[in-house]
């Protein structure tokens, strides 16, 4: 089985190639330190085409296509969840969609601590779930959320746990988690972005399971409303 | 100049309506699929471009899909995937394109970007299959009021254009104003039969100052207009309107195809399914004045087909587009 996997919820676009025994290969183009603006819909396909062909493999030989379906850059999901889904369409095979903030978490299994998972959201605000530490991986012990830094550091002081905080969110708004002091650590550069690695391993165990859903079906997870729709509730209210 | 033996799957996604249209050699129309979203803007007045964009990524799959089936066609049987790259809104105009990318990698086939008023002008080849250019074309909607001269396939004069509102977002303004509705063009199209529309006389701006477009000083005009007569009947007041914008648009096509000499002129965009619109340029081609062609209302709408159409063209003139090329909401025609 051979499976594709896309992540374009940051600056960074990620593919993936990988079997049941492992990553066949992937790429990763743009970063948080990246200040151009994201180029998702002209980096992906070319990259796609790339990748395949320097793995040696032909899309047509692709069983499954997962990918993040977010919270993060809505420019990148149209991009990211829109390629998936037509690439499954025209393949007549599955997707799986997985929560970007899964992916970021899913690494960091390993730590006792809270695991907290976050992508920016720009407009000050970010993305958010926490996770703890279960046999084989992590568990969500939280909505995925969005709100301002503030609102994540009152989240964890109310919880009194330590906390491991990772993803492109906690980077930019490094300094809102200062005040938690030893209680809180952030993970770092190497934990900005929703891992590949993550990625093809939880979706080639959910296609072991038949956990995949129809391509018309895949939508990415937004979070936010639209200004208009904001509008229009708080008025109707 | 004649494409042959070339099927081609077009996409649209430039504004709110998803669109895919299968079309061989660049006039036969195969399938044309067109999901509106107008209910999903209608509460808000107006086109929201986030909603626009998330109602393209749940609707797209689908949409491809009944093209496919209703074209008969599978994916092996074409020979392109064309998408409009722009003008359109950003985060709209990404899916279509995402999408016809993801198409051209699964299969193989190459893709071509194409500009969504050239699309316009296309439509008229679909309707008259031995149309050849030159041509001079009205592109009127919520989005775009454009004169254009093509001269060839591929050659285009923009002879004028809009200096403020599109034609079809004045329609839609003076509903909203007149509490008709969203979109504004069929409601006030419905009203008007009613009305008389010498009933009241407003201006016809820049009727006959060149080939530029101005329509929001007769915006203005029926909103004073009714505010100081209250009592007028909102019949008259849609008809006087619309009898106003559609002498100024068919002055305008007039002069442009005698000052260009080229004596076929087209009509497209969503205004041009405007009933009044449409007579008027019937009258001029029994009249002998011009030679008129008007697509189909389907076909002046935005839709895939017009995509597919000259995406064939395109395909033929220019070679494939890189996967490599950005959507480009601005995008100039010339
Ligand atoms: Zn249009």
């Amino acid at each position: 089985m051979l499976l594709l996997g896309l992540d374009t919820s940051t600056r960074r676009v990620g593919i993936v190639l990988a079997n049941e025994r492992g990553m066949i290969g992937r790429v990763e183009l743009g970063g948080t330190a990246d200040t151009t603006p994201p180029r998702h819909a002209e980096t992906l396909a070319p990259a796609i085409a790339w990748c395949c062909e320097r793995c040696g493999v032909e899309l047509t030989q692709v069983s499954a296509i997962a990918v993040g379906i977010g919270p993060g850059m809505f420019s990148g999901l149209r991009v990211g969840v829109t390629t998936a889904k037509v690439l499954a369409q025209s393949l007549r095979v599955p997707v799986i969609p997985i929560p970007s903030l899964d992916l970021l978490a899913y690494p960091l299994r390993y730590s006792r601590r809270l695991v907290v998972a976050t992508i920016d959201a720009r407009r000050h605000e970010l993305y958010w779930a926490i996770y703890l530490q279960v046999p084989g991986g992590v568990q969500r012990v939280s909505e995925y959320e969005l709100g301002t830094p503030d609102d994540l550091v009152a989240e964890l002081e109310a919880r009194g746990e330590d906390a491991l905080v990772c993803g492109d969110g906690s980077l930019r708004f490094a300094d809102a988690f200062v005040p938690l002091g030893s209680r809180v650590e952030l993970a770092g550069p190497a934990h900005a972005s929703p891992s590949l690695s993550a990625l093809a391993e939880l979706a080639l165990a959910r296609y072991e399971r038949e956990e995949f859903c129809a391509p018309s079906e895949v939508l990415p997870m937004y979070l936010r409303q639209s200004d208009a729709e904001l509008a229009w509730n708080r008025k109707g209210r | 100049m004649v494409v042959s033996r070339v099927r081609v799957l077009g996409i649209e996604t430039s504004c709110d309506e998803t669109a895919a249209a299968v079309v061989d050699d660049g006039r036969q129309v195969r399938s044309s699929v067109v999901a509106s979203q107008a209910d999903l803007h209608a509460r808000y007045g107006g086109v929201v471009p986030e909603i626009a964009s998330r109602a393209h990524v749940e609707l797209i799959c689908d949409v491809i899909e009944q093209a496919l089936v209703e074209a008969g066609s599978s994916l092996h049987e074409l020979d392109a995937v064309a998408a409009v790259r722009g003008p359109g809104l950003a985060g709209a105009l990404l899916v279509g394109v995402s999408a016809a990318k993801a198409i051209s990698l699964a299969s193989r086939l190459p893709y071509v970007a194409v500009h969504h008023h050239e699309a316009h002008l296309y439509a008229a080849m679909i309707e008259d299959p031995q149309l050849e250019p030159p041509l001079v074309t009205l592109i009127v909607s919520g989005g775009h009021t454009l004169l254009i001269a093509m001269d060839g396939h591929g050659r285009y004069r923009v002879l004028g254009e809009t200096v403020d509102d599109a034609a079809g977002e004045a329609f839609d303004k003076v509903a909203r104003f007149l509490g008709l509705g969203y979109p504004g063009g069929p409601a006030i199209d419905r009203l008007a039969r009613e009305g008389d529309p010498e009933a009241i006389r407003f201006p016809r701006p820049m009727r006959a100052e060149g080939h530029d477009f101005s329509f929001s000083g007769l915006k203005t005009a029926v909103v004073q207009y009714v505010r100081k007569h209250p009592e007028a009947d909102v019949a008259d007041v849609a008809a006087s309107f619309q009898a106003a914008v559609v002498d100024v648009l068919v002055d305008k096509l007039l002069a442009a195809a005698r000052e260009t000499g080229i004596d076929t002129v087209v009509a497209g965009g969503g205004v041009a399914a405007n009933s009044v619109l449409r007579e008027r340029l019937l009258d001029l081609a029994v009249a002998g004045e011009v030679r008129v062609v008007l697509p189909s209302v389907a076909l002046c709408t935005d839709n895939a087909a017009m995509v597919a159409a000259v995406g064939a063209y395109r395909l033929a003139a220019d070679g494939p587009t890189p996967l490599e090329a950005p959507v480009v909401p601005n995008l100039r025609l010339v």
